[in-house]
């Protein structure tokens, strides 16, 4: 008979429980029913997934209307299938600058005017990446720049002190590039570890541009001259071939690897996520703004931009909208670079003492507020014309083309190009 | 005296039916999936289009481009630089590894396994490790190499070793076309043999007038199939060249020498948003297969033997 009552006991708290579950459950579906759900697919992932997720958490806490759902997602060819059906698979979505033109063009990316976003302190040289035709189609979410890294103990003992001006720099390449007795490299002065960013920063400290006022300008002559400078201080001297095999022993980019973490390169130009990884692997390394030609272009870079932005067949634009305005606040904003060491996108973030904690990072702070820091316009062709350059740039560190001839057959193909 | 018709179990038209229902799954297939995706490249190809706008009728224009566009010109020289020299080395192999495997040699069922385990790995995986196989710093080829005091070439970065080093990487899985060819050489009437040896007939006169006749249907068949393939070839190159840890992002190798005409076909479509250039580029790819396919079919008639026949 206890039994009995002990089990008829157990199975009213039983019910009880699961009635209590169903109730809690059908509330708080309810309550996620009120919600607006959109999908934000990011095509980043790992430390940089993490951080935005912390950041969707922290947006979804503070709402009571919209609720965001994080994907990443690193495959662009799906991100733009997705955008050329009637209803896509999220509502909004990150890119990078260069391909903001062409995709405005074909109408996915949403004008983001009507939404009052807060654009007033982003660079100048980030904004006329984003605005096409006097309409803003996309918002930063972080930004890069390119400085002169340098690996200290290499430096030292070779008693070079960091470049100032495109002469030193010419010298240290010299005093820092090694070859032994069989010709073969054993240490670049100065290395590429992206090639195209590389050689488009030495344009720029040779005051040239390769995109001037809108138009594809391969064989501006500072261009060239910029990208003449790294074939005749790096690769002519030790030898095409030399460089090449010395090249093809590089470990992929930001591993244990790495060529300048390894030190089989002195200096590179590099972007400021590098510092995050210099620091972590406990390497002993400084950086200082890219030599000029002449005093005046000293500092000379250029800007890239990790852009934010909504496509037009989302069906939640107003609600895309305010998670866009959250992103680009200054505190996510803030947030997010910091942790990825990313550079942020407002000039009233510039000087937060947040970033502090991070070695040298003020080198590429400092850039965005330097009238010396360029931003591409956007234009149609920047895919082709970046993956004619690429040839172009791999040609000339093959010694199969002089840089004049390299870049004049790009040149000639940019008048097939979209305009 | 009449004659004794069979009668229908059931209806013409009702038994009709019946069939195209049960064919239904693959005809529905074959329409949405196959045809419908031709015609529409067809029409595309006359078009400026980009998937997201209207197609734009442009005629001719997208194939008059091809004309004077040097990277697809040089996309199709690479393409039959490693189909001329891929297939009759690939073929090569595979009938000398079949010789071999058709031995009688202990732990014989062993090996041909493992002749055939490449296969089974996927391209990207095969090319990653090909990568290093074939770095020219730590690699293990140039290290055999170095053994043996060869020069040793900078497989990657080098342009004149760039093609080379897709070939290479598409006869590691040699060893499918290898099994097909043991199993025809299995197929070849052994007192054939015995009555050429008989004869005197020695082994390289016993392959030319024996083996090589008898195995040539299989040739012809394999020939076609390995020219549409390394005509086709994408993934290989795409993962040698893209690399950024190589000092290479372009995706198209040192000096483009691994740009293939299917990459260049993919840029177009996908990164330039070029995909009614794309479309013609898929024309133009299966007329130049279809002309080698028949080019090769009109000669068989010289070097193919049916003895059936």
């Amino acid at each position: 008979m206890e039994r009995k009552a002990q089990a008829r006991a157990a199975h009213a708290a039983m019910s009880t429980a699961l009635g209590a579950v169903m109730l809690l459950g059908g509330a708080l579906g309810a309550q996620a029913q009120d919600k607006t759900e959109i999908t934000f697919s990011y095509l980043w992932g790992g430390a940089e997934g993490a951080a935005l997720e912390q950041i969707i958490t922290d947006f979804n806490a503070s709402q009571d209307k919209i609720v965001v759902k994080g994907v990443s997602s690193p495959d662009m060819t799906k991100q733009l299938a997705s955008m050329s059906s009637a209803k896509g698979a999220f509502d909004v979505s990150d890119n990078f600058a260069s391909n903001i033109a062409s995709w405005a063009n074909q109408g996915i990316l949403l004008p983001l005017d009507e939404f009052g976003l807060d654009t007033s302190d982003f660079p100048e040289s980030i904004m006329k990446q984003l605005v096409v035709d006097g309409t803003l189609y996309s918002v930063p979410i972080a930004t890069h720049n390119f400085q002169l890294v340098y690996n200290k103990k290499l430096l030292d003992e070779a008693g070079v002190t960091p470049p100032t001006s495109m002469a030193e720099l010419a010298d240290a390449i010299k005093k820092l590039t090694k070859v032994d007795a069989e010709g073969n490299v054993t240490q670049l002065g100065l290395g590429l570890t992206d090639i195209s960013a590389g050689l488009k920063t030495l344009g720029y400290a040779h005051g040239g541009d390769w995109n001037r006022d809108g138009k594809p300008t391969p064989t501006d002559p500072g261009f060239v001259e910029g990208v003449k400078f790294y074939f005749d201080n790096v690769v002519a001297p030790v030898t095409p071939a030399a460089y090449n095999k010395f090249v093809a022993g590089f470990g992929p980019y930001m591993s244990d690897q790495d060529s300048f973490k390894q030190g089989k390169i002195a200096m590179v130009f590099e972007g400021e996520w590098r510092a995050k990884f210099n620091t972590e692997a406990g390497m002993d390394w400084g950086v200082v703004q890219v030599p000029g030609k002449t005093p005046e272009l000293n500092g000379s870079t250029w800007a890239d931009v990790s852009t934010i932005f909504i496509p037009t067949n989302t069906g939640n634009k107003e609600a895309a909208a305010e998670f866009v305005k959250y992103l680009i606040s200054p505190p996510a904003m803030e947030k997010f670079s910091h942790v990825l060491a990313n550079l942020p996108g407002r000039l009233s973030l510039v000087d937060s003492a947040t970033y502090d904690d991070i070695p040298n990072f003020k080198v590429w702070l400092d850039a965005l507020k330097n009238p010396n820091t360029h931003g591409l316009p956007p234009a149609l062709y920047m895919a082709e014309y970046n993956a004619d350059l690429a040839s172009a740039f791999d040609s000339v560190l093959q010694g199969a083309q002089t840089p004049e001839a390299a870049l004049q057959a790009v040149a000639d193909r940019t008048g097939s190009y979209s305009q | 005296m009449q004659s004794a018709r069979p009668r229908p179990s059931e209806p013409t038209g009702r038994a009709l039916l019946k069939g195209l229902a049960f064919a239904s799954p693959f005809i529905i297939g074959f329409l949405v999936l196959y045809l419908w995706p031709i015609l529409a490249s067809g029409y595309y190809s006359l078009t400026d289009f980009s998937l997201f706008k209207a197609p734009k009728w442009v005629g001719l224009a997208n194939y008059e481009r091809m004309i004077s566009d040097a990277k697809f010109w040089k996309s199709l020289y690479n393409t039959l630089f490693f189909t001329f020299v891929g297939v009759p080395v690939d073929i090569a192999i595979s009938i000398a590894g079949a010789h071999i495997l058709n031995q009688k040699l202990k732990g014989q069922p062993l090996w041909r396994a493992l002749v055939y385990l490449p296969s089974i790995v996927p391209a990207v995986a095969a090319g990653f490790l090909w990568r290093w196989l074939l770095n020219a710093q730590y690699g293990f080829v140039n290290e055999i190499l170095r053994w043996f005091r060869i020069p040793q070439p900078n497989w990657l970065l080098d342009a004149s070793w760039g093609g080379i080093s897709v070939i290479v990487l598409m006869l590691w899985t040699v060893g499918g076309t290898m099994l097909i060819y043991l199993a025809a050489l299995k197929n070849v009437p052994q007192e054939l043999y015995e009555a050429a040896e008989l004869d005197g007939a020695g082994p390289l006169r016993r392959f030319w007038h024996i083996t090589w006749p008898m195995i040539s249907p299989v040739t012809l068949f394999q020939v076609i199939v390995l020219i549409i393939a390394f005509l086709q070839v994408f993934t290989q190159p795409f993962v040698l060249s893209k690399d950024p840890g190589l000092g290479t992002q372009t995706a198209t190798g040192p000096g483009d020498s691994m740009l293939s005409y299917s990459i260049y076909l993919f840029q177009n479509g996908f990164t330039f948003l070029k995909m009614g250039y794309a479309s013609a580029m898929a024309w133009v790819l299966l007329f130049v297969t279809l002309a080698i396919t028949l080019l090769i079919l009109w000669s068989a008639k010289k070097w193919v033997f049916y003895d059936n026949r």
